[in-house]
Order: structure tokens, then sequence, then C-alpha cells
């Protein structure tokens, strides 16, 4: 289990380098793969609350370190209404709920379901994109919700929704290495019907 | 609730409002740390990227050659060659000569950055460039191009930078309109993501009487930007009961920004 949740952490660490070099595809509304998110939401579903929740502080964390803007500067006379910016921490509220809500299909996911999973991922990174946009627009006020901006967002959560099998692909193979059990329910369910067979 | 599950969600709890309740200074604290780690990664990425986009492109050379030695082959094709590399290299010169122009214009030093990442983030309009503090790169310090103003300093690493761009919402800039005395906030509109961004110029008055094509430049006035910086010109204007707003074509092409100029703060 703890070896298990090191190499997530790590998986994660990886991510975050690796994500740096993938460019966002402006063809495509600058959509773009969300290589961290991705692997948190794969991972999440793979363990219990406690280590998701870890996981979620981490990962939000670290998105945030890596994408907050800085106060706007200037002269308030002059510039009196500054584009607000969000605060950081905000991620880390959001990678817990998306966390939570892949938990929920946990059960199906254990019973060997994975393909529920993937739907969610992409399920997870269109709620967690459109929330993104959403507090932006509060925190800004001028409600806007362009037509680009959706289609960046749907764009986004199908590319990284089909990356997802290649993800649990690995988390699985990890888990089997350090005899990790993600999918004992099902396991359970394979060896009953093979005992039921014989 | 299981009491293990309970005690983990207090303490993500904990540490997100932990997280949300740091100061400007702590997070900026932060992401310098954050990048400081990182930025070997960045510049070891660029490095590489530059290695692959040279490799490419002489592999599609070497093949054009050798598809047109398939035709002809004879030396005057690959005189051919040599005249094409020349003009590359003619090109290249002379690009490098108006930035070298460029910077000879103007009346303040300027120092030259390359730009190596582009746009990291999902909503901000940034760059990031191969300048920081150990150059003497600081917060807010104006961007140009050789076409005008780009940007913003908004954040300083060691070794790298992270630039605001003028399409941003964030990047507001006091401009006026030339040949009026119109003075107005220019800053990018949300969730734009055309080949040309326009952006959006608010606050000039009622009664403005500006005409698409003529320039908007720097007013010099809220103590980021220099005076007298070209940022674009009127594409539309729309007047309102209180005041007009105008779309403006920004003079620079953010699609292609190899080399950016700092300028000291004013």
């Amino acid at each position: 289990m703890i070896r298990y949740s090191l190499s997530i952490l790590l998986m994660i660490l990886f991510a975050l380098v690796a994500q740096q070099f993938i460019p966002a595809l402006t063809g495509v509304y600058n959509s773009r793969l969300l290589l961290v998110t991705l692997v948190f939401l794969c991972a999440s579903v793979t363990v219990g609350p406690p280590v998701m929740l870890a996981l979620a502080f981490i990962c939000g964390f670290l998105w945030d370190a890596q994408g907050a803007l800085g106060p706007p500067g200037g002269d308030p006379g002059v510039y009196k209404y500054p584009a607000e910016s969000l605060r950081f921490g905000y991620s880390i509220i959001l990678y817990g709920l998306i966390g939570y809500l892949m938990q929920g299909i946990q059960p199906l996911f254990r019973e060997g379901k994975w393909q529920f999973s993937t739907f969610l991922v992409g399920v997870s990174i269109f709620i967690y994109l459109v929330a993104e946009f959403l507090i932006i627009n509060f925190v800004r006020g001028d409600f806007h919700f362009p037509r680009a901006t959706l289609f960046q967002i749907v764009f986004t959560s199908v590319l990284t929704m089909l990356f997802s099998p290649v993800v649990f692909w690995i988390l699985f193979q990890i888990a089997e290495k350090f005899r990790y059990e993600i999918r004992f329910e099902g396991l359970k369910k394979k060896q009953r019907r093979r005992r039921s067979l014989a | 609730m299981r009491p293990l599950n309970l005690l983990a969600f207090l303490l993500f709890l904990w540490g997100a409002v932990w997280a949300l309740t740091r100061s400007e200074r702590t997070v900026r604290e932060i992401q310098r740390t954050y990048y400081s780690w990182l930025t070997p990664f960045l510049t070891g990425g660029s490095a590489l990227e530059t290695k692959a986009r040279t490799f490419l492109d002489e592999v599609d050379h070497s093949k054009k050659l050798e598809e047109e030695l398939k035709i002809i082959r004879t030396d005057y094709e690959r005189l051919k060659q040599v005249e094409a590399h020349s003009l590359e290299v003619d090109a290249e010169n002379a690009r490098l000569r108006r930035a070298l122009d460029f910077q000879k214009r103007m009346d303040f030093k300027a120092s030259a950055a390359k730009v190596i990442r582009r746009q990291p983030t999902t909503w901000w309009q940034t760059v990031e460039i191969d300048r920081g503090s150990e150059s003497g790169v600081a917060v807010h310090q104006p961007v140009v191009a050789d076409g005008g103003l780009v940007g913003k300093v908004d954040r300083v690493g060691d070794k790298l930078s992270s630039v605001i761009l003028l399409t941003d919402e964030a990047c507001q800039v006091s401009v006026q309109v030339e040949g009026t005395p119109e003075v107005g906030i220019l800053s990018g509109q949300r969730g734009q993501y055309e080949r040309e961004p326009l952006l959006r110029l608010r606050f000039l008055s009622a009664k403005a009487r500006i005409s698409p094509g003529t320039r908007v430049f720097t007013t010099g006035l809220g103590g980021l930007f220099p005076p007298n910086v070209l940022v674009g010109t009127i594409e539309s204007f729309e007047p309102g009961p209180l005041d007009t707003e105008a779309l403006v074509r920004p003079s620079v092409d953010f699609t292609d920004l190899g080399t950016v100029f700092l300028l000291p703060l004013p």
C-alpha cells in the first residue's frame, strides 16, 4: 500500500514535469492534454479517501504554484478596475471534489469495470474546467461563456479521457509489482466463477 | 464516515484553508521554489526541442535535396540548394538586423530575451522567457517586440521569467488614441482563441471621435509602461451612453514571438 502510494506520487511528479512540454493545440481551441489531472483522477479511484485527499492537496498545491498570477500592479488611480486573480489554493478544493467524484464509482471499478472510470475521467475534467472558468467569471465579473471556451473545455476533456486507459494500465502494472490489490472484488467474482465451473 | 477518513478530510480542509490564506509574498516564494526545481527540466527540454527541430529541419531539407537529385542530378540543382540556403541565411540576417535596429531605435536600454515556452497554463495568456533575476529582470517590467508592446513580466525566477501577454484580460494598459485626447484602458478579452485576437479598449469618452485604422499608443500613466509605445490600431468602436468601447488589433503578431525585449521599469 505504502509503496503503491509513493509510486503514484512519483508518477504525479513525473507527469508534472512532462506537462511542461505538452503544448496547447492552437488549432483545436487551445485544448490540451491535462496529464497531472489525468494521473490524479486515475489514481484516485484505486486508493482510499485518505490517500486520495493527500494526492488532491499535492496536485492542487503544485498546480497553483505553476499557474497563479501575480498582483496587477500599477497606480490604482489609473487602473481602477484590475482583473482579479484566482487565490492560490483554489485548485486544492477542486481536486478534492473531482477526487471524491471518482471515488463514487470505486465499487464499479473494483469489479473490474474500468470503462466507467475512463468515462468519468472525462466528465470530471469537464466539471473541473467549467468550475474553474465559472470561478474566473465570478471573481472578475462581467459573465462571459464564449462558445470557443466551451469547445476548449470539451476537447480538453475528451483528449485527456482518451489517454486514461494507458494510465490505468500503468497503474495496474505498478499495483501488480507491489502486490497492491486494486480490483479485489472483481478478482473474487472471477475466482467464484472459476470455482463454480470446476 | 470512518474515523480515519474523517480525520483525513479534516486535515485536507485545514491544508486547503492554509493554502488559501497565504499572503502574496509567501505565494511568490512558493512559486520561486517550485520554478527553481523545475528550471533544469525546462531549460533542458527547451534545448532538446531546439535540437529536435533542427534535426527535423535537416531531415526535411535532405529529403527535398534527394528528390531534386533524383529528378535532375546536376550541379545546377546543387547550386540552387546552396542559393536557397543562402537566401535563408539572408532572411535570418535581415531579421536579426531588424531586431538590432529596433534595439538601436529605442530611446531606452532594452535587453533581449528568447521565448522558450508559450501558454503553459489553461486560462492565462503567458509565455516563458530565458531571462530571470540573474539577468536583472524585475516584476512588472514592460516587454516589447519589433512591432510594439507585448506585455509585462509577471513572475521572476532565477533564470526564467513569465510574461503576461497583452492579449490576457489581466494585462491592462493605459493608452491614448493617436491624434485625439481620448485615453482609455486596454486589455485582452476572456476566452478569445482566434489566431489574431482583438484587444478591448474601454473608458473612452461617450462622444469619442475615433476612426478605424487610427493607431493606439501607451500614455505612460499608471507607472507600468513607458509612454509612446505602439500597441495597435483601432479595428471598430461602439459608442455607449456612458463611454465608448473599441476593439484594437494588436501591432505585434503574438503567434510568432521569438525574441522579445525587456524595457527598464518606468
